[in-house]
């Protein structure tokens, strides 16, 4: 794999994959997306929820969605419901 | 003449690096998960308030209830130690450690830099350091110049001449010969308790009765056999790390840590294509503590396949889960040259087109620009807590 050595964080030390990034997410009132990085969703193709570590500091507790785009492309964005906010995420 | 340091308690002093303020207090040194739960050396506290080194774990808790427990951190101490010996080793001591806490050299090449026997092991001693406590044997022999540093007081030299070494030994508790401990019951049973009582047996009947142990510790206390002193080569330098984001306890994850670690630190160009004759696998443990094992492979090798295959079972060995692992050559062999194969083994080619590729790669981006995807905890929920990416450098 190569990364891009100039980017932030291309440092020596090991660094996670697939770590979740900020996303601008508008979501209608029952919590589910309708517009994601100001591009509509055409089709939500699923919906899971991940609860874990919920013994440790750091409590995970987060809604999944698996959408396609009006543009056509398929991303996968979650809400953290311990911190709040909206993330994208591949791998999931 | 030979020179002995001896550092008593090593592993507690170094397990106290961290967490000096229990150095004045009643602390023991735990013993290892899954062995015979005696305490290890004792601070000067616990001593006065009645725990002695090898008591019984229950036993010393009931004499001295305050008495704290300081859990064994073996890869600090091996660390420290490897510290202690290169000072020395940067002072023009040839060095020959004997476990954690002793040492020996011959004082012959040092006594003309140094002005004579005593500067040369004040030296020693400054280069050491004062907070170790450290103290100073020397003789003709090895034994009797062991003898001298352990019963010395701390920064003291003791220097035995020959002549006096018997004279010297013969009040010294039996402790100090190298005997199991169930030849040294047997020889309190029959009311010999210091050495010189031993050495005033005849060879014929200690040798009869103890074996041959019994008879190379008869020697030893009746002040025989020089011994020689072999110094070590002072070691490499290479050490690769891997941290974790979580304990990992997983042994598959651990061996997958452990190839990309090897590939690391075979990578090294320090390393300069010699192959490896001893390496260190460590490791840091969940909760505190470490664990750390040195492995003299059966022949030098330079292949991480096979120092993986020879690494691999020692994982299983990993007391708790791991937050972070290293690797480290220790020593490495002189050749790098070897006989090479008649027929390339599949997938060789592919390797090195591979290889070079990678090199092509970090020729135009820069070092730090090729990575390796480890796989972490592939079954987690968390998708980030799946995978690693590990720079690689080759």
């Amino acid at each position: 794999m190569v990364a891009n050595p100039r980017a932030a964080g291309a440092a020596r030390a090991p660094r996670r994959v697939n770590e979740p990034r900020a996303a601008l997410v508008e979501a209608s009132f029952d919590g589910t997306p309708w517009q994601v990085n100001r591009q509509a969703v055409a089709v939500v193709r699923e919906e899971w929820r991940v609860v874990d570590r919920w013994w440790t500091e750091e409590p995970v507790s987060r809604r999944y969605f698996d959408l396609v785009l009006e543009s056509g492309e398929n991303v996968v964005v979650f809400r953290d419901e311990e911190r709040g906010g909206w993330f994208s995420q591949r791998g999931a | 003449m030979i020179a002995c340091i001896v550092i008593p308690g090593f592993e507690l002093r170094a397990a106290l690096r961290s967490r000096p303020r229990l150095a004045l207090r009643p602390a023991a040194l735990a013993p290892l998960p899954g062995s015979q739960p005696l305490v290890g050396p004792v601070t000067a506290a616990a001593e006065a308030a009645g725990v002695r080194p090898g008591m019984r774990l229950g036993e010393a808790l009931a004499t001295c209830p305050p008495l704290v427990l300081v859990e064994q951190d073996p890869a600090e101490a091996e660390h420290a130690w490897e510290e202690i010996v290169r000072s020395l080793e940067e002072e023009g001591f040839a060095v020959e450690p004997a476990g954690l806490g002793c040492l020996y050299f011959e004082t012959r090449g040092v006594e003309r830099l140094y002005g004579g026997v005593e500067p040369a092991l004040k030296r020693a001693l400054a280069a050491v350091g004062p907070a170790w406590e450290s103290r100073a044997g020397v003789a003709e022999r090895r034994f009797a110049a062991l003898a001298a540093a352990s019963v010395a007081r701390p920064g003291q030299i003791l220097v035995v001449s020959d002549k006096r070494t018997r004279e010297f030994l013969a009040p010294l508790p039996l402790s100090l010969l190298p005997l199991d401990e169930a030849r040294r019951d047997e020889l309190e049973q029959l009311g010999v308790r210091k050495v010189g009582e031993l050495a005033g047996l005849p060879g014929a009947a200690v040798a009869e009765r103890l074996g041959p142990g019994g008879r190379h510790a008869w020697s030893l206390a009746r002040g025989e056999g020089r011994g020689r002193v072999r110094a070590r080569r002072p070691p490499v330098d290479i050490v690769e790390r891997l941290e974790f984001p979580e304990a990992v306890g997983n042994e598959l994850t651990l061996r997958r840590a452990l190839g990309a670690l090897l590939d690391r630190v075979l990578a090294h160009p320090e390393r300069g294509g010699r192959e490896i004759r001893k390496v260190a696998l460590s490791a840091r443990l969940v909760g505190g503590g470490s664990w750390r094992r040195t492995l003299t492979l059966r022949e030098p090798m330079g292949e991480a396949a096979r120092i993986r295959t020879a690494l691999g079972p020692k994982l299983a060995e990993l007391p708790a889960p791991a937050v972070a692992l290293g690797v480290e050559l220790v020593e490495l062999a002189e050749s790098n040259g070897r006989q090479l194969e008649l027929l390339r083994p599949e997938g060789a080619e592919a390797r090195t087109r591979l290889r070079e590729g990678l090199r092509q790669v970090r020729a135009s981006a820069g070092s730090g620009g090729v990575y390796t995807i480890v796989e972490v905890a592939p079954w987690s929920r968390i998708p980030e807590q799946r995978a690693l990416l590990v720079p690689r450098d080759e």
